[in-house]
């Protein structure tokens, strides 16, 4: 605190010295039995010290420092999901125009057809619904999945599989901020929906069974579920390469194996025509680290032609 | 620091109040906008990708 300055017009100045004053009576003089006898001095507060100065800004510094790193919270939980909005938003309404303004012909009905679709890094090219997250809960999913291609939706693992092909379509999403696409993939269970929709085609996927529920997955009662039809532990339809394949994971952010064709098996141990058509969802876990990553299998157990006004049954299941 | 901000500031009492909201502000939006979007990619707890 630089002593008052002589400052011929400045009515401020007052100001100064009665707010020193206060501040000076509690730390200073109130237990100072010295000064009980008389009051200090109004007028002439002892000049602060090096030291005081020092303390003071050292905490100041550490106050601010503290306010930053929560403002740091808001920014990536709530700031973040505005601008990933934003993006979101472009980038479906870049889709929409692409879908309403080339006419395709409807696929044939081969099953065994590919459709190549032309992905583009960080265009959007399908769309992606998860009806028991509600009917709000819909992202377009963009090619690539490098942090700005992320901040748009969620992105599509390059080289991994088309929807709707053999071998392991996969998207990774965010858990926290930015939209958070795959908040609640934790809460995902086996034979729930997620669709997916091209321009031509909906690929619906269901969430495989749980780890735990694969032993007796035959006698479970669940099994004999309508929105079962279709899932059962792929060890047990498709071979023992895919035991490892389940509803849900928990892995460590080095095991890239997960989104291998076959799941852990990085070989290529099955040919492409035995393959299972399986959708893979990455994300982070647990929420808000990065220390492992959740992962969710399903495998497609329908599809549909795009027509004006249908919309999958299975979109309601909500 | 602050103390010294505020001594600083010219003007009456709510001149510098407006004047101190405004520099708030100034340095929320500094940091949303700017630094945050920076630094976020080099700390290490929104990957989710596998490698």
């Amino acid at each position: 605190m630089p002593p008052p300055r002589p400052r011929p017009v400045d009515p401020p100045t007052e100001v100064i010295p009665r707010v020193e004053d206060d501040y000076d009576d509690d730390d200073y003089y109130d237990d100072d039995e010295y000064y009980d006898d008389e009051p200090p001095a109004k007028d002439t507060p002892p000049p602060d010290s090096l030291g005081r100065k020092a303390v003071r800004g050292v905490g100041e510094a550490l106050i601010t420092m503290g306010l930053v790193v929560l403002l740091f919270v808001v920014y990536e939980v709530y700031v973040t999901d505005l601008l990933s909005a934003e993006k979101q938003q472009d980038a479906t309404a870049a889709l929409d125009s692409e879908w309403s303004s080339n006419v395709v012909t409807p696929p044939p009905a081969d099953p065994n057809r590919k459709s190549q679709l032309n992905l583009i890094e960080g265009k959007a090219f399908a769309k992606m619904y998860i009806p028991v997250f509600g009917n709000d809960w819909k992202f377009s999913v963009v090619e690539g999945t490098t942090d700005k291609h992320l901040e748009i939706g969620p992105g599509h693992y390059k080289d991994t599989a088309q929807p709707g092909e053999a071998g392991n379509f996969s998207i990774a999403g965010h858990r926290v901020g930015k939209g958070a696409p795959f908040n609640d993939l934790d809460l995902l269970q086996s034979c729930n929906s997620i669709v997916v929709q091209t321009q031509t085609q909906w690929f619906v996927y269901r969430v495989l069974p749980m780890s735990n529920e694969v032993a007796g997955w035959a006698s479970n009662p669940k099994s004999k579920e309508a929105a079962c039809a279709g899932v059962a532990p792929l060890s047990t339809t498709f071979g023992e390469a895919y035991s490892k394949t389940v509803g849900q994971e928990i892995v460590v952010p080095t095991q890239g194996e997960v989104i291998a064709p076959v799941p852990h098996q990085v070989g290529a141990a099955v040919p492409a025509d035995k393959q299972a058509k399986l959708l893979t969802l990455t994300t982070c876990h647990p929420r808000f680290s990065d220390k492992q990553r959740l992962i969710v299998h399903a495998i497609e157990t329908k599809s549909y032609p795009v027509a004006d006004g249908f919309v999958p049954p299975e979109m309601t299941e909500g | 620091m602050y103390g010294w901000i505020w001594r600083h500031l010219p003007g009456p009492l709510f001149l510098r109040v407006i004047e101190a909201v405004v520099l708030v502000a100034g340095i929320v939006a500094l940091l949303m906008f700017v630094v945050f979007p920076w630094a976020e990619p080099k700390l290490p707890f929104n990957n989710v990708t596998t490698e």
